[in-house]
């Protein structure tokens, strides 16, 4: 064997089903049974991470993951990684699984998919698609300091998108809710309200105005303001991010960067999309403050970027048997006391945000800009025209600082966050926000 | 061995009652190097396997996939279960049968397949050279790779067709380290060994020296250049998503019913191509076994076809472009674009330019509404053009516009035709847009 400083392996096994209607017709029925196995090696400076899938030899990797950092440390020799020693994990506060969607048949599941994406088809509705999917996960972890642990989780999600179109015009309606829950997130969300929901905001949309650009104070809806937190806060919080340079937080910690109002939390342990009882590097989760009254408190941490800058662990993560890197759990701007009406009255003009449809940042510069599914004027304190195509852009450590009021109504919305090329389950959420001066695009 | 493996699966998937099967096995090995702040960060491989089954019974389509081989009578039998499940589904028509496929070249090169690691490291460091030719500049993160790997697509239709194939690829992010901070990004990928390393670091670093100390400006209309990464990136999320077959049979397309009529300048001609010599979507055939081909999407302007899969074909009933695409093992063929060829008389489009904003790549381009085509989005890295030259950067400015509006008002391109993935473009000049600042 090479002699290296450290190795560890994640070994995930488990089963997949998803169900994809598409105008009420099943579109896709897929199953996919994977196993495989990650293998990082460290030697001084150098990591070494070899992936293998199906019938592998542990030990042939670990091998080939070390022969990599020796041969990397050879030719490029640079200052010595440390890595954080954890104590031995445990798999505690499981979610507890009340249906196994594996005791459900494939039949039922088709037909209450069906009986969702029907309720999607109202009037003026030209398409409509629903998924339906779930997956049954073992991850196994070990690496060379004695650290062990093992887990089993069952995710389960469905999501519903219904176009409406008239002249030439198309607008789209979309809702989702993944979780760590079993067959019983039906129970838990009414699916058919929501697949009503999604087709009612296509309609409405087809009526809504173009925005007018220009900076003005807004609202930001629970979801939007999720989004802002997670993309704009929570990446440039980010351990790796920041060594590398590309984080504007970096030698920030203790500074005031926001609103006093504001307070934003990652925490793992809640049994939302993004919870796992201990990291792809076999650290406990724990909540982490990333900012506490305004004041940044803390990066996410690997066992590496921790041992280098101080803090503590618990945030590396990796999709299936990908090297694993610093990740987001469940990120969210805390409740504050103000309640919406409030805010109309205190903003008296500007463009209430709803809802988002993607958007992107720059951690390094520290820009965003996100799409909004769709938004109201204000006018003297009144919601009044709905507009579409609306954006919001900006500098993130602007509009933290604009914020004046935070709500007490926060909601949490589940995704999947990307990052390195890796899809990782996360949610985000927030009460509504007032944000004093925002930068807002229209068409 | 994998034309044997293919047979045990396709027999079993009969056996279970399938009418036709369909199997899909993919090996590929990749190395890549990653920095991280100017410096080698580690090395990765990855060996990755893996097998999808399409079953069809009574014109029900089911799917199993798995990345372990022994289980692939397991997963035959999964498929037929999954297909059983379904009603049956008038359209479906048949998987493809067996046929004469064309030659292609340019992507297999010898030298990416036995590359070692210590010329993988070589390249990934002449990023970092490249970068710093250009001072107080640092690649935050970059990665260089390579890959070989072979696909094997057989069916009960008798559709028996292998390819392999290599890749290389190199991307660098960077950072101003002194002065304004300002960022910015350079890649290329490609087929075979002749990427120049260094440029892309130096390229990148150029960029976002010349970026710092942007100025503000007034929202207006004007005229834009968009570099290839900002055009191809906006095609492919506004515009692409339209001429996708499956989208335009469900009423989710612009273009639906628009065959034959004028979309776009007529200075304007688009292909789709399969068959691209040493192209990054070329091979012999598309992800379900149909040949390769060149599709005319765009014909001086003049809308000519659709891009379809075998499924979407039979709907219409017309022949397969040669356009169904799998992520991987494990996902069904839908309809992707193959290497998609943007065609404009080319000029030195700058020159040509007496004002305007010269924009060098976008963020948030998939939030466009792939419908409509309507987008607004974050240019970045952007500059005034004044009398026909690059003038000052521009800090933080969205454009926003229609893509079909676009289409047919595009007036002038570049001559620094790219490779961005898939699509095949030079700059391209609109005039008239909306930049607010």
């Amino acid at each position: 064997m090479y002699r290296v400083d450290f190795f560890d392996a994640k070994i995930i096994e488990g089963t997949t089903t998803s169900i994809v209607l598409d105008n009420g017709n099943i579109k896709e029925v897929s199953e996919n049974y994977t196993k495989g196995a990650g293998v990082r090696a460290l030697s001084g400076g150098s990591w070494g991470y070899t992936s293998v899938d199906g019938d592998f030899d542990l030990n042939k990797a670990i091998g080939a993951a070390s022969e990599l950092a020796v041969g990397m440390d050879e030719r490029s020799h640079k200052e010595k990684v440390e890595m954080l020693d954890i104590s031995k994990p445990v798999a505690r506060n499981m979610p507890r699984i009340k249906v196994d969607p594996r005791d459900i048949s494939l039949e039922e599941k088709v037909g209450l998919l069906k009986e969702i994406g029907s309720r999607a088809k109202i009037e003026g509705i030209s398409s409509t698609s629903a998924v339906y999917s779930e997956s049954s996960y073992k991850v196994l972890y070990t690496d060379s300091t004695g650290i062990e642990g093992e887990y089993e989780l069952i995710r389960t999600g469905f999501a519903i998108s219904a176009v409406a179109s008239r002249e030439g015009m198309y607008q789209a309606g979309r809702e989702s809710r993944f979780g760590v829950n079993g067959y019983e997130i039906f129970e838990k969300h009414n699916a058919f309200e929501l697949a009503e929901s999604a087709a009612k905001t296509a309609l409405q949309l087809l009526d809504a105005k173009p925005a007018k650009g220009g900076t003005m104070p807004v609202i930001l809806d629970p979801e939007l303001a999720g989004v802002f937190a997670h993309e704009a806060v929570g990446h440039a919080s980010e351990a790796d991010l920041v060594l590398e340079g590309s984080s504007i937080l970096e030698n920030r910690i203790g500074q005031q960067i926001a609103s006093p109002l504001v307070d934003i939390i990652d925490d793992p342990t809640l049994h939302e999309y993004g919870f796992f009882p201990f990291d792809d590097e076999g650290t406990q989760s724990e909540r982490t403050v990333l900012i506490k009254d305004g004041v940044f408190n803390s990066y996410l941490h690997s066992r590496e970027t921790a041992a280098k800058l101080g803090g503590q662990a618990g945030h590396c993560r990796a999709q299936g048997h990908a090297k694993p890197i610093v990740r987001m759990s469940n990120t969210y701007i805390d409740n504050g006391t103000s309640r919406f009406e409030e805010m109309l009255e205190e903003i008296k003009n500007g463009v209430y945000l709803i809802g988002s449809r993607g958007g992107q940042v720059n951690t390094g510069e520290g820009v965003f800009q996100f799409n909004a599914e769709k938004g109201y004027l204000i006018e003297n304190g009144q919601l009044t025209t709905l507009v579409r195509d609306v954006s919001l852009s900006g500098k993130t450590l602007e509009i933290l600082n604009n914020v004046r009021m935070v709500g007490n109504d926060l909601t949490l919305n589940s995704g999947r966050c990307g990052k390195g090329g890796q899809l990782v389950p996360v949610t985000d959420g927030s009460p509504h926000l007032m944000v004093s001066e925002a930068l807002v695009g229209g068409a | 061995m994998m034309y044997e493996l293919a047979r045990r699966g396709l027999k079993a998937a009969m056996n279970a009652g399938a009418d036709e099967a369909e199997i899909l096995i993919i090996e590929d090995h990749k190395t890549s190097v990653d920095i991280r702040k100017d410096e080698i960060e580690g090395a990765k491989e990855n060996i990755s396997q893996g097998l999808g089954i399409r079953a069809i019974v009574n014109g029900a389509v089911g799917f199993a996939s798995t990345n372990i081989m022994s289980h692939i009578e397991d997963a035959a039998r999964s498929a037929v279960r999954s297909a059983r499940v379904r009603e049956r589904d008038p359209d479906w028509k048949s998987l493809p049968y067996a046929s004469e496929y064309p030659k292609v070249s340019g992507i297999m090169d010898p030298e990416l397949e036995h590359m070692g690691l210590d010329a993988c490291i070589l390249q990934a460091l002449n990023m970092v050279e490249g970068a710093k030719e250009v001072h107080g500049v640092i690649v935050t993160s970059g990665s260089f790779s390579r890959s070989a790997g072979k696909r094997v697509i057989m069916n009960t239709n008798g559709v028996e067709v292998e390819e392999c194939s290599t890749g290389i690829s190199g991307f660098a992010d960077v950072i101003t380290t002194s002065g304004d901070v300002s960022t910015a990004y350079d890649f290329a990928i490609s087929r075979s060994n002749n990427i120049d390393f260094t440029a892309i670091g130096r390229n990148a670093a150029e960029l976002a020296r010349s970026s710092q100390h942007g100025i503000s400006i007034e929202p207006h209309r004007t005229d834009v250049i968009l570099h290839p990464f900002a055009f191809a990136d906006l095609l492919g999320s506004a515009f692409i998503p339209s001429i996708d077959a499956d989208n335009v049979q469900k009423g989710r397309s612009n273009l639906k019913g628009r065959l034959g009529e004028q979309i776009a300048t007529s200075n304007l001609s688009i292909t789709d191509d399969g068959l691209l010599d040493g192209g990054i979507e070329t091979g012999r055939s598309d992800d379900e076994g149909v040949p390769s081909q060149r599709t005319k999407v765009i014909e001086s302007g003049v809308f000519r076809s659709y891009l379809y899969d075998t499924y979407t074909a039979g709907k219409d009933n017309v022949k397969s472009t040669g356009n169904a695409s799998r992520g991987s093992y494990f996902s069904t063929p839908s309809v992707g674009p193959r290497n998609f060829i943007i065609d404009h008389p080319g000029t030195d489009v700058i020159a040509d330019t007496d004002r305007g904003i010269y924009v060098n790549t976008v963020i948030g381009a998939h939030t466009a509404n792939s419908i409509s085509g309507d987008f607004s989005v974050e240019a970045r890295n952007a500059f005034t053009i004044r009398d026909g030259q690059i003038g000052q950067p521009v800090r933080s400015l969205m454009i926003s516009g229609n893509i079909f509006e676009m289409l047919g008002r595009i007036n002038g391109a570049g001559t620094d035709i790219r490779k961005v993935g898939g699509v095949v473009t030079p700059s391209i000049r609109v005039p008239d847009m909306s930049v607010v600042g």
